[in-house]
């Protein structure tokens, strides 16, 4: 009854708010196919999503509140095929049903958003040099909006412009999530946890003791950011500074071992390291006369200091414990509008490690080598990446055809066409493929047989 | 008498050499007879980008009907800041943000140079990414997010683009709205005007348009191709709004309409309000990164 008198009581202030015009709200109901195209086929996703905002002007625009939440189901997980994975995939998590909920306080040269939120930093496009400040939820791999793939955190953001075009943004992050990967069983499994799986499966005799130790809840735990943004000559910059827990538990496992082997106990700590993130970002267009006029330029930077990395046998898939390195990450991107309408991005980037083989005397050098955290393959000691994006719009730009490839330097990549269109005012239909393919050790590669055709359907209101 | 003589005449020679340099910002003007084709022009641009104004503020609402009648729309809260300031060369400020439900949050912020020659800086804040990426200016032949204006009609043409001929004067014929299906401007004085672009190959060869000589606004135009046909017509339906005792002309509707695919466009510009004190601090990066949908 009490529930009932509160949702009453809700409604009626929601339509006096509405009424006075202070109360906006829009939403979504989406859904998502996906259907494998490559070896046998199935259905990877079916995908039903609401989503709804809404924002209360508490004083006209001085104070805002401001609340998203979304829930979806999966179909495809009822099946067979995937149902192993269903209880991590079916349906929303524990808290992730609310994207946002803060209080906007603005009264310039001050502006404070203080509650759920992500913050987004850096000039890249799909590549995460300085977009560090939110953990990722890889599910689905890289694939969906990059919206939906950052996981909120609770902080205060506290803004303030000592002058014009000009801002000093701190971040106090007392909130923590993990990242999030796909259960045992899903399309994306990332190909390191199936190797750790099986070893379980392998010892399955074996007590697994699996700790984890999250960050403590302590202020030397909380995640601090630091930016400022300025502008000289028309060039925009950022100088950024992050502080906290790395959001991606790195293993130790001791095994302790019992007479009649292979039983024993295998006792695995999962730790969040802290780390540092130190780096910059630009971006500038070409306003003047000549042959660059017209085009953008941008950048990222960040030298990750003690960057937890695994290191081990990439030959075999084993680590055999991580480093705590200072590693270098930077991108470089340039847009360009050729022939009247068709957009042009290229992007370069580079992640430079800081070793070749881990200082661990206690292991021979061939057990010492830099893993890819996603794969337990090799990690390059430098890799570049990179990627191209041709957008463009016909019939007054109903109909977006977009083509965007990603790869490295090893014979790995991503190629997903897509197009868009739009039926009314509400509805979007989009049609796309995303084609992976390279070795099983590589990022992408290891997904080559989980190619995709899929296609989105999304009704705004 | 003499020196009433001296004072005209010096006033004169001010009014000539403040158009031949450009009007100045934050005046109102309107053509008149015996005025260049240069000047008639000067003046309509001046009306077209409100440089009269300090600020301007109002809604938007564009509709996107295809050859089948079939109509989608959409919804933009619009923000403008005059400035003519030469230390930094910016001419305006605009800020766009769609309220339209599929697109609601997306916002582009464009800064206008003096500098004719100089183009436009702007930033795009896209909600997918919660982010702003900053893009390049798309081609000037480029349709205006879809509608049947090139971002040229709507954003970058400028006085400095085409040469003038003065064809005449004459009162305007009327232009019926297929929209709202009224008759605007019926016989009202105009000046028609022959406007060539200097580029070539353009994707216009000439425009000829018609200036309401009471607003100074281009009230409508014919777009001739490269092999001199006729290829889109656009209408502006000027009206003035009195501001502290000022006469400003506002653009309240415009429709555009493509005779080589049928395609029309209708944008109607509600609620707007001139010169309400809006800040600079609004029209910045940190300002975009505010928008929450």
């Amino acid at each position: 009854m009490k529930k009932l008198v509160l949702l009453l009581l809700l409604c009626l202030l929601t339509g006096f708010a509405y009424a006075e015009e202070k109360f906006q709200f829009n939403g979504y109901l989406k859904n998502e196919l996906a259907l494998r195209t490559r070896d046998k086929n199935y259905l990877q996703k079916n995908k039903d999503i609401v989503q709804l905002a809404g924002q209360y002007n508490i004083k006209g625009d001085e104070l805002v509140f401001f609340a998203k939440v979304k829930y979806y189901y999966d179909f495809a997980y009822e099946k067979d095929k995937l149902d192993k994975a269903g209880h991590y995939m079916e349906h929303i998590q524990r808290t992730e049903w609310l994207r946002d909920l803060y209080l906007d306080y603005n009264n310039n040269p001050w502006f404070l958003r203080l509650g759920k939120q992500q913050v987004a930093w850096g000039q890249a496009d799909g590549i995460n040099v300085l977009d560090r400040v939110n953990p990722p939820d890889l599910r689905e791999y890289w694939l969906p909006d990059i919206v939906d793939i950052r996981i909120p955190l609770w902080m205060l953001n506290i803004n303030y412009a000592p002058k014009l075009d000009s801002n000093l943004q701190l971040l106090v992050i007392p909130d923590f999530e993990e990242s999030q990967g796909a259960p045992i069983g899903g399309p994306f499994t990332i190909r390191a946890y199936t190797i750790f799986d099986n070893t379980m499966k392998q010892f399955a005799t074996s007590y697994w003791d699996i700790n984890q130790h999250f960050p403590g809840r302590r202020l030397n735990h909380s995640t601090y950011g630091l930016q400022w943004s300025d502008r000289i000559a028309d060039t925009d910059y950022t100088l950024n500074f992050l502080y906290g827990p790395y959001p991606t538990a790195r293993n130790t496992t001791t095994y302790i071992p019992l007479v009649p082997t292979p039983a024993g106990s295998f006792i695995v700590a999962r730790d969040y390291k802290l780390w540092r993130v130190y780096g910059g970002s630009f971006n500038k267009t070409f306003t003047n006369p000549g042959p660059l006029q017209g085009t953008t330029l941008r950048g990222d930077f960040a030298w990750y200091n003690d960057e937890p990395t695994y290191y081990g046998d990439p030959a075999i898939g084993k680590t055999y414990g991580y480093s705590r390195w200072d590693n270098k990450f930077w991108l470089i991107g340039m847009d360009k509008y050729i022939v009247t309408k068709w957009l042009l991005s290229f992007q370069y980037a580079q992640y430079i490690m800081e070793h070749k083989l881990a200082d661990d005397p206690a292991q021979p050098a061939s057990r010492r080598f830099a893993m890819n955290g996603y794969t337990y393959g090799a990690q390059d000691p430098v890799e570049n990446i990179f990627a191209i994006k041709i957008s463009t719009d016909f019939f007054n730009q109903r109909l977006k055809p977009e083509l965007s490839w990603s790869f490295t330097d090893d014979p790995q990549g991503k190629v997903s066409p897509k197009v868009s269109y739009e039926i009314n005012n509400n509805l979007l239909f989009t049609l796309g493929w995303n084609y992976f393919y390279g070795k099983a050790t590589e990022s992408n590669g290891q997904y080559s047989h989980q190619s995709q055709v899929y296609t989105q359907l999304k009704y705004s209101f | 008498m003499k020196k009433l003589l001296v004072l005209f005449a010096a006033v004169v020679l001010i009014w000539g050499a403040g158009l031949a340099a450009g009007p100045e910002y934050f005046q109102v003007y309107k053509p008149k007879d015996g005025m260049s084709a240069d000047e008639i022009m000067q003046i309509e641009y001046f009306v077209k980008y409100t440089r009269f104004a300090h600020d301007v503020n109002m809604g938007g609402k564009a509709y996107f009907i295809d050859k089948s009648g079939s109509t989608r729309e959409k919804e933009t809260a619009r923000l403008r800041i005059t400035l003519g300031r030469k230390l930094d060369d910016i001419a305006y400020k605009d800020l766009v943000i769609f309220t339209t439900p599929q697109v609601r949050g997306l916002g582009t912020l464009t800064w206008t140079y003096m500098d004719p020659k100089k183009q436009q800086n702007s930033w795009l804040w896209v909600p997918s990414l919660k982010k702003i990426r900053k893009i390049s200016t798309a081609n000037a032949d480029d349709s205006f997010l879809g509608s049947d204006f090139t971002i040229d009609d709507i954003l970058t043409r400028r006085f400095e683009d085409e040469t003038y001929t003065l064809i005449g004067t004459e009162n305007f014929k009327g232009y019926s709205s297929e929209y709202d299906k009224k008759t605007y401007f019926k016989d009202a004085p105009c000046f028609v005007i022959e406007c060539k672009p200097k580029k070539s190959p353009w994707y216009y060869s000439k425009r000829i348009l018609w200036v309401d000589k009471n607003t100074g606004g281009g009230i409508y135009e014919e777009m001739y191709d490269p092999l001199g046909r006729m290829f889109k017509a656009l209408f502006k339906d000027y009206e003035i709004i009195k501001v502290n005792g000022k006469d400003y002309p506002a653009q309240i509707l415009l429709e555009g309409k493509d005779l080589r695919t049928g395609h029309r466009t209708v944008i109607i510009n509600t609620d707007i309000k001139f010169d309400t004190g809006l800040s600079e601090d609004l029209f910045t990066e940190r300002a975009l990164t505010q928008t929450r949908w």
